[in-house]
This record gives C-alpha cells, sequence and structure tokens, in this order.
C-alpha cells in the first residue's frame, strides 16, 4: 500500500480545496487514513488591546469550525472517513510538525502564489517541502 | 495645515493602518503609533487642539476597556501566586528606571516618576494574544501570568492617579462622585441595558461615555487623572460584560473604529524622529533600565511560582504597550516632559512590546499540555465565503 496515513492542509482558500479534493481522491484510492489540518494564523502581533485579540479570535473560531464542518461533509459524500484537527501558528513550521509527530506518509498542500512575497520568503508549500518528514504533494 | 486636512490626512493614515495591520497580522494599535510617526515627522504636523481631546478621551476609553477585560474570577482564584510577581514586575522597574533618569539622566523629579511609571507596565494585551494563540491561557502558567499582568496594571493607574495628585478641594466631589459611579453603575446596568439597551442609538455606550467624561472633567479640576477610576469603572463592569458580549462588541467597535486610532496616532505624531536618533544611547540605557530589574524581580519569583516557564513568564511580564503610552502622553500632555523624553519613552514602550515578546515565542514558549480543541466542538457556525487568508494555500 502506497500511502496509510495521509495529512492534508486545509485554510478554506480554493488551492486547499483543490489540495483536499485531491486528498479524498488518494484516500480513497489507496484506502488511507485521512487528516486534515487546519491552521488558524497568529493573532495580531503586539497587541495594545484585549479586545482586538478577543474579536479576532472569534471571527477565527467561526470560521475554522465551518471549514471543519464543510470539510467533514465533502469527506462523508465521498465516503472517507475524516479527522480534522485544528492548530494555531505559522503554517509551514505547524504542517511540518504535525507530520513529524502524527507519523504522516504523505502531506497534500495547495499552492496559491504570491509572486512578489513567494521570491522574498518562499511559499508556505516550499518551506513545508524542504522540512517535511514524508513525501509532500502540492497541488496546482 | 488647516483642521480639515489634518483630518483629512489622519483619516487617510488611519484607514492605511486597518489594511496593514490586516496584511501583516500586526496590532493596528502599533501600525497606528509608526505611522503616526512617519506622518506627523514627514510632514511636520503639529498635533491640533481636537486631535489632542479627542486622543485624551481615547486613552480613557482604552483605561476602561482594559478594566472591563480582566477576568475577575480567574484573578480572585490566583491572586495570591500572582500578587507578587506583580508588584515586583511594576516596583522593580519604576525604581529603577526612575533613578537612571532622575541621577543619570538629570530629569527632574516630576519627569523620572513618569519615566519610571511609563516603563513599568506591562502589557495584558500583548501576553493575552501570545497565551491564546498557543492555548496556554488555559494552563496553571498562562493563568497566573494573565494575573500577574493585572496587578502591575493597577499598580500603573494607581501611580498615575496618586503621585501627581496636587489636590485641591475638587478632589473631594471627584473622589466621591468616582465612588458613586463605581458603586453604582453595575446595580444600574441591568435595569438600563434592559430598558435602553440593544438599540443602533447605543445608550449603553453613550452612559459610559458620560461617566468616562464626567470623571475627566473632576479628575482634571482636581489636578488629577481619571485613570483608576476608569480602570475600577471598568473592572466592576467586567462581569456585566461577560454576561453581555453583544454590548461589549459595540463597545469595542466604538472604540477601535473612532477613538483609539486617534489615541496612538497622536502618540506617534507627537514622536520626534530626529530627537531619537539623535539619543539612540539614552534610549538603549533606557531599554536596559525596564528589562534588568523585569528580570531581576520577576524571575525568582517566576521560579517559585510557574516552573519551569520562568523565563518565558519574565519575559512576557517585561512587554509594554498601552499603559506605557497612556502614561507618556499624559506627562507629555501636562508638560511633566517635552517631546524628547516623550519620544523616548514611546520607542522604548515600543521595543519592549516586540524584542521580548518575540524572544519568548521564538525560543521558551512551552507546548501546552492540552493542545486547542478540534474545531467540531465548539458549535459550528455558518459557512462564511471563502476568504484569501495567509496560510497553507499561499
Amino acid at each position: 500500500m502506497p500511502f496509510e496515513r495521509i495529512l492534508v492542509a486545509i485554510d478554506g482558500s480554493e488551492a486547499s480545496d483543490r489540495a483536499f479534493a485531491k486528498a479524498l481522491e488518494l484516500a480513497d484510492l489507496t484506502n488511507a487514513q485521512l487528516t486534515a489540518l487546519a491552521i488558524e494564523g497568529p493573532l495580531p502581533a503586539y497587541a495594545a488591546t484585549v479586545g482586538e485579540v478577543d474579536e479576532v479570535k472569534r471571527e477565527k473560531d467561526l470560521f475554522f469550525n465551518a471549514l471543519a464542518l464543510r470539510a467533514r461533509q465533502q469527506a462523508e459524500q465521498a465516503g472517507i472517513e475524516l479527522a480534522v484537527e485544528l492548530r494555531a501558528g505559522h503554517a509551514a513550521e505547524v504542517i511540518s510538525d504535525f507530520a513529524a509527530g502524527g507519523g504522516f506518509d504523505l502531506v497534500v498542500l495547495g499552492h496559491r502564489g504570491h509572486f512578489l512575497r513567494d521570491h522574498l520568503l518562499g511559499s508556505t508549500a516550499d518551506r513545508v517541502a524542504e522540512h517535511a518528514p514524508c513525501p509532500v504533494m502540492i497541488v496546482r | 495645515m488647516s483642521d480639515i486636512a489634518i483630518a483629512a490626512l489622519v483619516a487617510g493614515t488611519i484607514l492605511v493602518a486597518s489594511t496593514i495591520s490586516v496584511e501583516v497580522g500586526l496590532s493596528v494599535a502599533l501600525i497606528e503609533l509608526l505611522l503616526g510617526v512617519i506622518v506627523g515627522n514627514a510632514f511636520h504636523v503639529d498635533v491640533p487642539t481636537w486631535l489632542a481631546f479627542l486622543g485624551s478621551f481615547a486613552g480613557i476609553v482604552l483605561t476602561f476597556q482594559a478594566g472591563a477585560e480582566v477576568d475577575v474570577p480567574q484573578f480572585k482564584r490566583e491572586w495570591k501566586a500572582s500578587l507578587s510577581i506583580g508588584l515586583v514586575s511594576f516596583f522593580a522597574p519604576f525604581a529603577v528606571v526612575g533613578t537612571v533618569c532622575y541621577y543619570a539622566l538629570d530629569w527632574n523629579h516630576r519627569q523620572a516618576e513618569i519615566g519610571g511609571l511609563a516603563l513599568s507596565t506591562t502589557s495584558l494585551a500583548v501576553v493575552y494574544a501570545v497565551l491564546v494563540e498557543t492555548g496556554l491561557n488555559r494552563e496553571l502558567v498562562g493563568k497566573r501570568l494573565m494575573s500577574a499582568t493585572f496587578v502591575t496594571d493597577i499598580a500603573t493607574v494607581a501611580g498615575l492617579t496618586v503621585l501627581f495628585v496636587k489636590p485641591t478641594l475638587w478632589v473631594i466631589p471627584f473622589v466621591l462622585v468616582s465612588i458613586v459611579l463605581i458603586a453604582g453603575l453595575p446595580l444600574a446596568s441591568p435595569w438600563f441595558f434592559e430598558r435602553y439597551g440593544d438599540r443602533v442609538i447605543e445608550p449603553e455606550i453613550k452612559l459610559v461615555f458620560a461617566s468616562l467624561f464626567l470623571l475627566m472633567w473632576l479628575g482634571g479640576r482636581a489636578n488629577s487623572q481619571a485613570v483608576l477610576p476608569a480602570f475600577v469603572l471598568g473592572l466592576v463592569m467586567s462581569n456585566h460584560y461577560v454576561k453581555h458580549r453583544k454590548e461589549q462588541e459595540r463597545m469595542r467597535v466604538v472604540a477601535f473604529a473612532f477613538l483609539t486610532p486617534f489615541f496612538f496616532l497622536k502618540g506617534g505624531m507627537s514622536v520626534s524622529a530626529s530627537a531619537l536618533w539623535a539619543n539612540l544611547g539614552i534610549l538603549s540605557l533606557l531599554f536596559v533600565a525596564k528589562m534588568v530589574p523585569k528580570f531581576g524581580g520577576v524571575y525568582p519569583l517566576a521560579r517559585k511560582y510557574t516552573a519551569p516557564h520562568a523565563t518565558f513568564t519574565t519575559l512576557l511580564m517585561s512587554t509594554g504597550l498601552t499603559f506605557g503610552t497612556i502614561t507618556s502622553l499624559y506627562g507629555l500632555n501636562a508638560g511633566i516632559i517635552d517631546r524628547t523624553k516623550f519620544s523616548l519613552l514611546i520607542a522604548v514602550v515600543v521595543l519592549s512590546a516586540i524584542v521580548p515578546t518575540a524572544i519568548a515565542q521564538r525560543f521558551f514558549q512551552p507546548r501546552p499540555e492540552a493542545e486547542h480543541e478540534q474545531p467540531g466542538e465548539r458549535g459550528v457556525a455558518p459557512m462564511p465565503p471563502a476568504p484569501a487568508r495567509e496560510g497553507v494555500g499561499s
């Protein structure tokens, strides 16, 4: 069996939707366990008020709860059992750490493409590909 | 530059600050401060009286909100462990910075007190963001940190109110009205908010603003500051806001949209970039004078109460932003410190928000025992449109 544990990163963008669809196909083909990892980006750094942090956190929670529900519904329709995990932090670091800690043998993620940022800093996909402990599939 | 031209410039800058904040993930207040420095120095804009007035009121609103955002039940549970950390976190830098300002920098007594107060603060919001982001706010180390931060904050606002008071007979009505509001508003709120609240004309926000303006006026007549009663008023209202989240949210909307930007922008516009450049040595000295006593005082206590996260605790207790800015602006507005001293204090305050936080997060951040809950466990909201977020799809 080529893959037994697949990790797919989701964030609600079109790129991650494409990656999630591809991960569902792969899980179906290989009968692998599929886990979706949703990463809440950082909260406003160096905030001046608790209110600013609270409101952003609340918005993120609402968004990611809905995202998790949608992922579960899509997986159910595809007949795939899906575990959903939520983590906070910087995407590339969290995905790599989670993949290493969970013993995954494939990471699937989307590539959105930001010309300036990708060239200056490197994309999240690039950084995961560099640091993940297993093969990485980047879906365009 | 005419008033309306300055208003247009300020409004545009506030808008730009909001968009930058969303794009780069930094707090809007910090961006407003930094853009204020750029605008103030590039356009050589003198802060007009209307902006100074709005900024002063916004400072009091920020203080009220800081009180209202304290988790009082949590503080009651953790106050014994947090009291010593919080008090040392205030008094150690206050004493050291004050001494450095007075003896080494030749500031006068009142200027040294402003310097000591501005650099003794700990930023509840900066600490809170780090803890929430990592889930540590649900663990003992996070709860004790938050409670200790509250102690430091209340020591700061008490110092600002008490140290600079020049008593007149007006102190009597100031104190009496403060007590009446602090005792009465939580009692009157349920009825008032039930009767008049939840309307687009927002009588409940107007009630709070009227109370704060009254405190500001009486505080001014008493040659004192309204920060302490404003903070305590927020504190006694915190339980009400816990039960009425929508009201708190609307209050935040009004404050963040129309008031606090003026406060931080005004703070930034009052900073002299050339004075900072000419005094980099003093800037470094003041930064060290804040950090060293924070470490010397807080670290031993943190080893006792928040071990094994003592360094993380100490670094976060060394942060500062809002109350440091409020104190510095008070000193500037009251004519106690000049623009150069104000610029130095604000620069150190901003540095203290960034440097210890970044070091704590990068090198000393504990892994929470209980990781974040799964999304489905917190209830599910209607699906929002898929936004273009910085994240895994990038």
